[in-house]
């Protein structure tokens, strides 16, 4: 089986390298037959990869030792949904997956234009080639995942314990389907260049793939960063971690690219920057990768290190010269008529949030690659962690909160004094009103009381902006029309879906305000019996016992809550020594509310048999996962009207 | 939307001047948010030995800021912060203290001194300088003048978009997209 694997993969590789050859010629000749053969070998490469991971997967489920990856990533005692979901913990099964969903991609890509005989198609159909060239050569000859082993081991090594949470079963796929989705935006820039295309359609259509990509990538970023909030036990979801970082770089220039090709959608401009942030979009999702595998930044999220690195470093520093040198060769293409009516202006302020979200990205990879920089320059080894990131990514977030209320009330080309007056009064009010109300609450510091702020007038922008188009539609369809507010996101599903998009972001806001302000921690040792106080909860260590799961020992807390003297419920938090890892691992409890968490950890049992019980509560912290839930609402909202569009499209045709 | 308002906000020079005065406020920020000194920051209405840990990275291999570290070695280290503040120390002492035995990679953000000012800098000399080219760009944009015949998307005008405009692009847009659909 492992030689089909092998073969499988090899043939992807040649498959990728036919179609790039068969793209080029029937690009070059414009006969039709090379460019249908070229998109079938993408369809083949598609082909050779599902079987490969299948292969795979079998191996996993089967706990076939005499796989080399099998054996180094589970064992006999791991349950069945962590053998299937370690096809993504080490290095070869996430290049595998890398490469299905890559080549997933392509397919789709050629399903979606199947119709469409313009050539311009199978030119981005050739630039995912390329990059399917890439990664079936590391599958093949650097980093496969058939290699078998002379002699197999009676068990396996077992998967990292840190991994065998039910989120990591969709976290990196969903992840990955964000980051390598990228590759289609760039394609189609790079084919833009390539073909010396003009028009704006094209433009429509990056626009689409990007958002879809984009809420994958956001939702995954939110999902490893629930992962981290129970898994790693340290009362937190974002540490400003190398990795995180890497998956936040991408999502914030591709953030700014969904915004600035609005205004190449409306005024024809920023042609150049949109195709640079494109390119930066996809280079960083590289990079993240590069991260990921190349152990050159220490990080919690880090498993699978290997001394592939510099092959991913080449990768970016080749298709960077190749996307700049085509940029600069083919600058007239891109030239526009740049051309404002006046700075206060949504292209204007879309303009100053373009420059935020790049300088957020800066910053980010700045302190994210320093301690490299530094150690090289000085010889001393340095950390640029949380710390760092608070003090300066904060307040560029926040400038950034503030233009999500601004922007999209401003109109288009022009905004008066008058229009500034009406629309922005209120929300300022209320914005102010609700910081001096936050401030007896506990509110302190600029940052929190600018948050607050923000929040609320975002909030009220938002509101306005809908109270506003439900009157409109009241006014055309009287009498009043109680789902005259769904009509109105029907009617503009772009337009609306994007200000839920917004509301999402303010609820991450608030969640992210919530739970790092006013976090409250308490800790004590606790013998059977005594109690322990945090905020308005009393916690009573009942009894410590151990017990035994499927591939672990774990020592569990018995804790009775209490709220304000009333019995609430009973928490277990525990830590699990995993048998083949023989690493402890802390298994978080928690109690959920929409107002806040309790969240206790089991520091560990002390010699005199009293139980360590770390206590947190995290106030607001449900807001952080419920804007993730909005912000995909709103984008699926977005996508949708494209859906209407095609629908009329047909009727029309 | 349409009404042609006396106090026009969207001066050119006013604009520019808008931004530089926001790009002068990031360079602001920078002042604000280089750490003077010492990189503790006090963190208020939490355990007080926070304040301490959490700038502090934990020094076996985990990475994790030590307030939150739950590892053998940051359990120990968070005692002895503990420790040392009950002993009356104070907290650039003991940061001091560990520094000096861990090296600078304990503490979570390197001094702004030397070398490593480079890092609190940049970010908000880059957004500074993003802000400034945005203000230049836009008033040269702004003060060109529109040509006689509008743009395929966007036609001319001297007030903001209308909906009928708007409804006007959108049909242009569309046309357009039809009519290349059609050529294919």
């Amino acid at each position: 089986m492992s030689e089909i694997g092998k073969l499988s993969l090899f043939l992807a590789f040649l498959c990728s390298c036919y179609a790039v050859g068969a793209f080029v010629v029937g690009l070059r000749t414009g006969m039709a037959g090379p460019l249908k053969s070229g998109r079938r070998a993408v369809w083949a490469v598609c082909g050779l990869t599902l079987l490969a991971t299948i292969l795979l997967v079998r191996a996993l489920v089967a706990r076939d030792f005499s796989y080399r990856y099998v054996a180094e990533h589970t064992s006999l005692d791991l349950p069945v949904m962590y053998a299937f979901s370690s096809l993504w913990a080490g290095q070869e099964g996430s290049l595998l997956l890398w490469l299905l969903i890559l080549s997933a991609y392509g397919a789709a890509f050629l399903w979606c234009y199947r119709k469409r005989l313009d050539p311009f198609y199978d030119a981005v159909a050739m630039v995912v080639a390329c990059v399917m060239i890439f990664f079936t050569s590391l599958l093949s000859f650097v980093s496969s995942p058939f290699r078998i082993l002379a002699t197999p081991p009676p068990d396996g090594n077992g998967l990292n314990p840190l991994l065998q949470d039910p989120g990591m079963m969709i976290h990196p796929p969903i992840l990955y389907t964000g980051y390598v989705g990228f590759i289609i935006p760039f394609a189609f820039g790079i084919a833009v260049l390539i073909m010396n295309r003009t028009g704006t359609r094209w433009i429509e259509e990056v626009r689409r793939w990007t958002l879809f990509n984009w809420m994958f990538l956001g939702f995954g970023i939110l999902l490893g960063a629930r992962w981290a909030y129970i898994e790693l036990g340290w009362g937190g979801y974002w540490g400003w971690d190398p990795v995180e970082n890497a998956s936040l770089m991408p999502w914030l220039v591709g953030t700014a690219f969904l915004h600035s090709v609005m205004i190449e959608q409306r005024r024809g401009m920023l042609k150049t920057w949109n195709i640079v942030l494109i390119v930066l979009t996809f280079e960083l999702s590289i990079f993240g990768t590069f991260l990921t595998r190349s152990g050159v930044l220490t990080s919690v999220h880090s498993f699978a290190e290997s001394d592939i690195g510099p092959w991913f470093m080449g990768f970016i520093l080749i298709s960077a010269t190749i996307a700049t040198a085509l940029i600069l060769y083919r600058k007239a293409l891109l030239e526009s008529e740049n051309r404002m009516d006046a700075v206060v202006s949504r292209e204007g302020s879309f303009l100053f949030n373009n420059v935020l979200f790049v300088a957020l990205t800066f910053a980010t990879f700045l302190g994210t690659t320093f301690p490299v920089l530094s150690e090289a320059v000085t010889g001393t080894k340095i950390s640029v962690s949380a710390p760092f990131f608070n003090r300066v990514n904060v307040p560029i977030a926040l400038a950034l909160l503030l233009l999500t209320g601004i922007g999209p009330v401003l109109s288009w080309k022009r905004a008066t004094a008058s229009f500034m007056k009406r629309n922005f009064i209120i929300p300022i009010f209320v914005g102010v009103v609700a910081t001096l109300v936050s401030i007896p609450f506990g509110l302190h510091g600029v940052y929190p009381a600018v948050c607050v702020f923000g929040a609320a007038f975002v909030i009220s922008c938002v509101v306005m902006e809908f109270a506003r188009g439900v009157q409109a539609r009241k006014d055309v369809e009287a009498p009043v029309n109680p789902a005259a507010l769904v009509h109105l996101v029907q009617k503009n599903k772009r337009r609306y879906g994007g200000y839920i998009v917004h509301l999402g972001v303010v609820m991450i806001f608030v969640g992210v305000l919530g739970s790092s302000v006013f976090q409250k921690e308490a800790h004590a040792p606790l013998q059977p019996g005594q109690s322990m106080a945090i905020g308005p909860y009393a916690l009573t260590l009942d009894k410590v016992e151990d017990t035994q799961i499927q591939n672990a020992t774990q020592t569990r807390a018995h804790v009775q809550v209490s709220r304000n003297g009333k019995r609430l419920t009973d928490m277990h938090p525990a830590k699990a020594m995993y048998t083949k890892s023989q690493q402890p691992m802390t298994e978080v409890a928690l109690q959920s509310t929409a107002a806040e968490d309790l969240y206790l950890i089991l520091g560990g049992v002390n010699e005199d048999g009293s139980a360590s019980i770390q206590a947190y509560i995290n106030p607001l912290v449900a807001f952080v996962w419920m804007g993730g839930v909005v912000m995909v609402i709103g984008t699926i909202i977005c996508l949708a009207d494209r859906m209407r569009l095609k629908r009329e499209e047909k009727l029309l045709a | 939307m349409t009404g042609r308002s006396v106090h026009v906000l969207d001066a050119d020079l006013g604009g520019g001047r808008l931004l530089a005065a926001l790009a002068l406020t990031a360079l602001l920020l920078a002042a604000f948010a280089i750490p003077a000194g010492a990189t503790v920051s006090a963190a208020g209405g939490k355990d007080p030995a926070h304040a301490v840990t959490s700038q502090l990275i934990c020094p076996c291999s985990c990475g994790e800021i030590l307030s939150g570290c739950t590892c053998e070695t940051g359990k120990s280290m968070q005692g002895y912060v503990t420790d040392e503040l009950k002993k009356g120390k104070g907290k650039d002492e003991i940061t001091a203290s560990l520094v000096a035995k861990y090296g600078e990679v304990i503490r979570g953000a390197p001094k702004a001194e030397g070398f490593n000012l480079i890092v609190w800098v940049a970010p908000f000399v880059a957004t500074a300088i993003g802000l400034l080219i945005a203000a230049l760009v836009l008033k040269r944009w702004v003060g060109r003048r529109h040509p006689a015949g509008a743009g395929a998307l966007a036609p001319a005008g001297h007030g903001p978009m209308t909906t009928a405009e708007q409804d006007l692009a959108d049909l242009r847009s569309r046309a357009e997209a039809e009519l290349e659909r059609l050529r294919e």
